[in-house]
């Protein structure tokens, strides 16, 4: 599981592409998700996955999305049997297991180098309520909190003999229930001094807060946005729409 | 205590008061605060102690009005802050007045950088851009965390994230400041760097602080008052030394310092001091003067 995360972590790193404004990054790792589920040919899928670890790359995370493509590839193994299987033909079966690659490691891009602040910025450009917003927030913050409080937990109920790693699955299960109850009664229990701590902190009383730092598009934005949309548009009209580009 | 003229005074005039309150929870049988009178003057560090469950923490969120705004129960008598009267001001007003910290600086950090922390207040009070970064900055630099500004709360250590929270609280610009118990969760080397904080913020900007504490040692130094509770109500109240000196505070559960424990068994031997010291180092000197 820790693989699969890590490739959906953001990473503080200073890269060319990391400054790029958060909408900038969504573009790109949208466009790449398009083109993915556009590509009908091996090659045009290969190509695409090449250009995807490229930006990875310019990111300096070719680590990490590299790890989220040894996971996945896992599952595109299984994509690739499957198909095959059901007479899909050699090829079929490899691009579809391709474009599935293809199409983690676009999303990932976006993940990796995305802050939380940034996704948090982007929800409310895309006026996602405020509410909605600050629980994502407090979410994604906590997760770090939560994830020690858990481990906690396991070594206290492990210290007092329970043992999770013995048994049928049913049994493992069953173990999870010491640990998860006081997980549950502790985020209970957080989440009131949490509320507390809004209320004391004016939350909620005006209508339209303020921010710290907003988004500013800069040429250095747009010079990425408007040739790529430019470029997946074209690639859309010649095959979705059969269009004939006279170029 | 009779002696309240002895209490040193900060320099203002009465900021907060509180009036004959009582407050039971609804689903509790007895008040968790009894017909408590106090009155804190601008300027002054007042500290507040007693057992657990005496009614301490139900007193702070009157002051600070998460009682009667967030919890509902039957509430008697009446708090006022700044000129408001608590429980007829609204949370954002009474936010820009009266700032509380409380014991777990974990869960009063929402952001995921500690500027964005600090700055969350001044959003929610729709403080424009520009005011917000200098305010924000200044608090940095009065709380000497200018350097943390981009770290995530999980990259901070425990004096740290005190800190941070701390400043996300005086961002507001609240006269009143109150802390529960603010050293609990830290080492005593750091529980000594935020009580010189606290010192600080009281001598410079003249923030009137209310702080409750079980390590009365490290307080008492910076204290002006010491105000015990019991039970729900306010069982004595006034300069520190006194009322540690006074053999009642003792049995009220309270941590009485080693240095005003040495004071009274010397007492009882018939060794007057001058004064009871507040820390091993007056101590010395007053043994030394004999």
């Amino acid at each position: 599981m820790y693989w699969l995360s890590g490739g959906f972590v953001f990473r503080k790193v200073i890269s060319p592409f990391h400054r790029l404004d958060p909408r900038a990054k969504l573009l790109v790792s949208m466009e790449f998700f398009v083109l993915s589920l556009l590509s009908s040919t091996v090659v045009e899928v290969i190509l695409i996955l090449v250009a995807i670890l490229l930006v990875a790359t310019v990111a300096k995370s070719l680590r990490r999305i590299a790890r989220t493509i040894a996971f996945s590839g896992l599952f595109a193994v299984f994509i690739f049997a499957i198909n095959f299987l059901f007479g899909l033909g050699l090829l079929n079966a490899l691009l579809y297991s391709v474009r599935f690659l293809a199409i983690i490691s676009s999303t990932s891009v976006f993940f990796v180098t995305t802050s939380p602040d940034e996704l948090e910025q982007i929800m409310k450009w895309m006026r996602v309520p405020r509410d909605v917003v600050f629980a994502f927030v407090t979410a994604v913050r906590f997760i770090p909190v939560v994830m020690l409080d858990a481990f906690q937990i396991m070594d206290a109920q492990k210290s007092r003999g329970l043992e999770f790693e013995k048994g049928n699955v049913l049994k493992r299960v069953r173990n999870l229930v010491p640990i998860l109850i006081p997980l549950v009664v502790n985020s209970v229990i957080r989440s009131g001094e949490l509320a507390e701590a809004m209320e004391s902190r004016a939350y909620g009383s005006t209508p339209k807060p303020t921010s710290l730092y907003g988004m500013r598009l800069r040429w250095y934005d747009v010079a990425v946005a408007v040739p790529s949309l430019l470029l997946v548009s074209a690639v859309a009209l010649v095959v979705v729409f059969h269009v004939t580009l006279y170029i | 205590m009779s002696n309240t003229a002895s209490i040193r005074r900060g320099p203002g005039n009465t900021l907060a008061s509180i009036d004959h309150l009582s407050f039971r929870y609804p689903d509790s049988p007895n008040p968790a605060v009894r017909d408590v009178s106090l009155e804190v003057r601008e300027g002054e560090v007042v500290l507040l102690a007693g057992p657990s469950g005496c009614g301490k923490s139900t007193l702070l969120r009157c002051i600070n009005g998460l009682i009667p705004h967030m919890y509902p129960g039957e509430y008697k008598g009446g708090v006022t802050v700044g000129g408001l009267k608590v429980a007829e001001t609204p949370m954002s007003t009474l936010a820009q007045n009266v700032g509380l910290l409380f014991q777990n600086p974990e869960n009063q950090i929402f952001m995921f950088s500690v500027e964005r922390d600090i700055a969350f207040g001044l959003q929610n009070l729709s403080v424009p851009r520009e005011e917000m970064r200098s305010r924000v900055d200044e608090t940095m630099r009065l709380l000497g965390i200018t350097a943390l500004a981009d770290r995530a709360p999980h990259e901070l250590s425990d004096g740290q994230k005190q800190r941070a929270a701390l400043a996300g609280v005086i961002a507001m610009r609240p006269k009143l400041i109150i802390l529960d118990e603010p050293t609990s969760l830290l080492d005593p080397k750091t529980a000594l760097e935020v009580v010189a904080l606290i010192e600080k913020l009281n001598r410079e900007l003249g923030i009137t602080f209310i702080v409750v504490e079980h390590r009365l040692e490290l307080l008492i130094p910076i204290a002006h008052r010491l105000v015990v509770m019991d039970n729900g109500s306010k069982v004595m109240d006034g300069a520190p030394q006194e009322v540690l000196a006074d053999g009642r505070a003792e049995g009220y559960g309270v941590g009485i310092p080693p240095v005003a424990k040495l004071y009274s068994a010397l007492s009882k031997d018939g060794i007057r001091l001058p004064k009871v010291p507040e820390t091993p180092e007056e101590m010395a000197e007053e043994l030394n003067g004999l």
